[in-house]
């Protein structure tokens, strides 16, 4: 099968072709190595992180970063944090990310009406109270980072989020702000092939 | 170096609340750090000087109207020992002539990418091969947006929780 460029947003897995030379393994820096993580027992590395090992020093800063974000304990739940990660992928038209966080959000809170009503609906989705708070934040902070304020702050106290659950929605929609404009910018989606 | 840019420029002291929230996450302040470390003082700053990374953020900054951090990164710039040509691009309101086609096309797609992220496509990379730039350059430019962009939006994030 030929392989298709994806522009629709969708669940379906997608494989991504950088538009930018990948770091060749065999020929990689040890520095490159070790951010890479490579070992004799992986070396199974995606295209996009080897892009991004180009700039080895940053990658080996991101890549802790992205994960306690996205994955440490207490806090915002795991599902609030994909989606908040989705709403920004949304805003910037990622679908290689929305692909990704959509079907985690869903594997997490079992709702997956809740992305049948992003995908159909965009940023005017219309969702139950709690996952309407976190979407909305989601979307404002990333379209419009110089407008946020009380009237967001207010919303999401409403429906109950902490200071440390906010905190972390700050940080998921935030690093989806990064990870956009490298994933959006240096290579597509792809179906097939 | 400053200690945590994001504390500096929302003015946080240590006994106030969002200070102690933040280290709450010490591990995420500390990448966030030190990510910015990487992106804008890396120990090979290659074909991107320090002080073109700094002007770059300082404009970004002022694209979404951080004045805390455009202010931050005008200080940087000023430690740099910047040419007219770096404090000219650091203000996207000043239009200066006769840059190289090189920068143009930096320029051009730092304000792209920070404004209008969904619009990129690969004719705007194609664009920086153009212009001179190799696989290296890009990812490094990509990276300093990216990094700027999530620092513009964790701090209007912080900001709503310091005055509310």
């Amino acid at each position: 099968m030929a392989k298709e460029v994806v522009h629709e947003f969708t669940l379906d897995t997608l494989g991504w072709d950088p538009y930018v030379t990948p770091v060749d393994l065999d020929s990689a820096t040890p520095q490159q190595l070790e951010a890479l993580k490579v070992t004799p027992s992986n070396r199974k590395i995606s295209a996009y992180v080897l892009v991004l090992a180009q700039e080895a020093e940053a990658l080996a800063e991101r890549t802790p970063l992205f994960n306690d974000i996205m994955y440490s304990e207490g806090g915002l739940s795991r599902g609030g944090r994909e989606l908040g990660a989705l709403a920004a992928s949304i805003v910037n038209r990622c679908v290689y990310c929305a692909s990704v966080h959509a079907n985690r959000f869903i594997a997490n809170d079992k709702l997956p009406e809740i992305i049948e009503e992003i995908y159909a609906r965009g940023v005017k989705a219309d969702l139950p109270e709690k996952y309407q708070a976190i979407f909305d934040f989601g979307v404002e902070l990333t379209a419009n980072p110089d407008k946020v304020g009380v009237y967001q702050f207010y919303h999401l106290r409403e429906v109950g989020l902490s200071d440390l659950e906010i905190l972390d929605l700050i940080h998921a929609v935030a690093i989806f702000g990064w990870a956009n404009r490298l994933m959006h910018t240096l290579g597509e989606p792809v179906r097939g092939g | 170096m400053a200690n945590d840019v994001i504390d500096e420029v929302l003015g946080l002291s240590q006994g106030s609340d969002l200070f102690r929230l933040r280290v709450q996450r010490a591990e995420l302040k500390h990448r966030t750090q030190t990510s910015y470390q990487a992106a804008l003082k890396p120990s090979d700053p290659r074909n991107l000087s320090y002080a073109m990374r700094a002007a770059l953020a300082a404009r970004m900054a002022r694209l979404w109207n951080s004045r805390e951090l455009a202010e931050h990164y005008d200080q940087l710039l000023g430690q740099e020992a910047p040419d007219g040509v770096e404090s000219a691009i650091s203000d996207p309101k000043l239009r200066p002539e006769g840059l190289t086609a090189r920068l143009e096309a930096i320029i051009r797609h730092v304000d792209l990418v920070t404004l209008r992220p969904k619009d990129a496509t690969r004719a705007d990379i194609e664009r920086l091969y153009a212009a001179g730039l190799d696989d290296r350059d890009i990812v490094t430019l990509a990276n300093l947006i990216a990094l700027v962009n999530y620092q513009i939006l964790v701090t209007a994030g912080l900001r709503m929780l310091r005055d509310n």
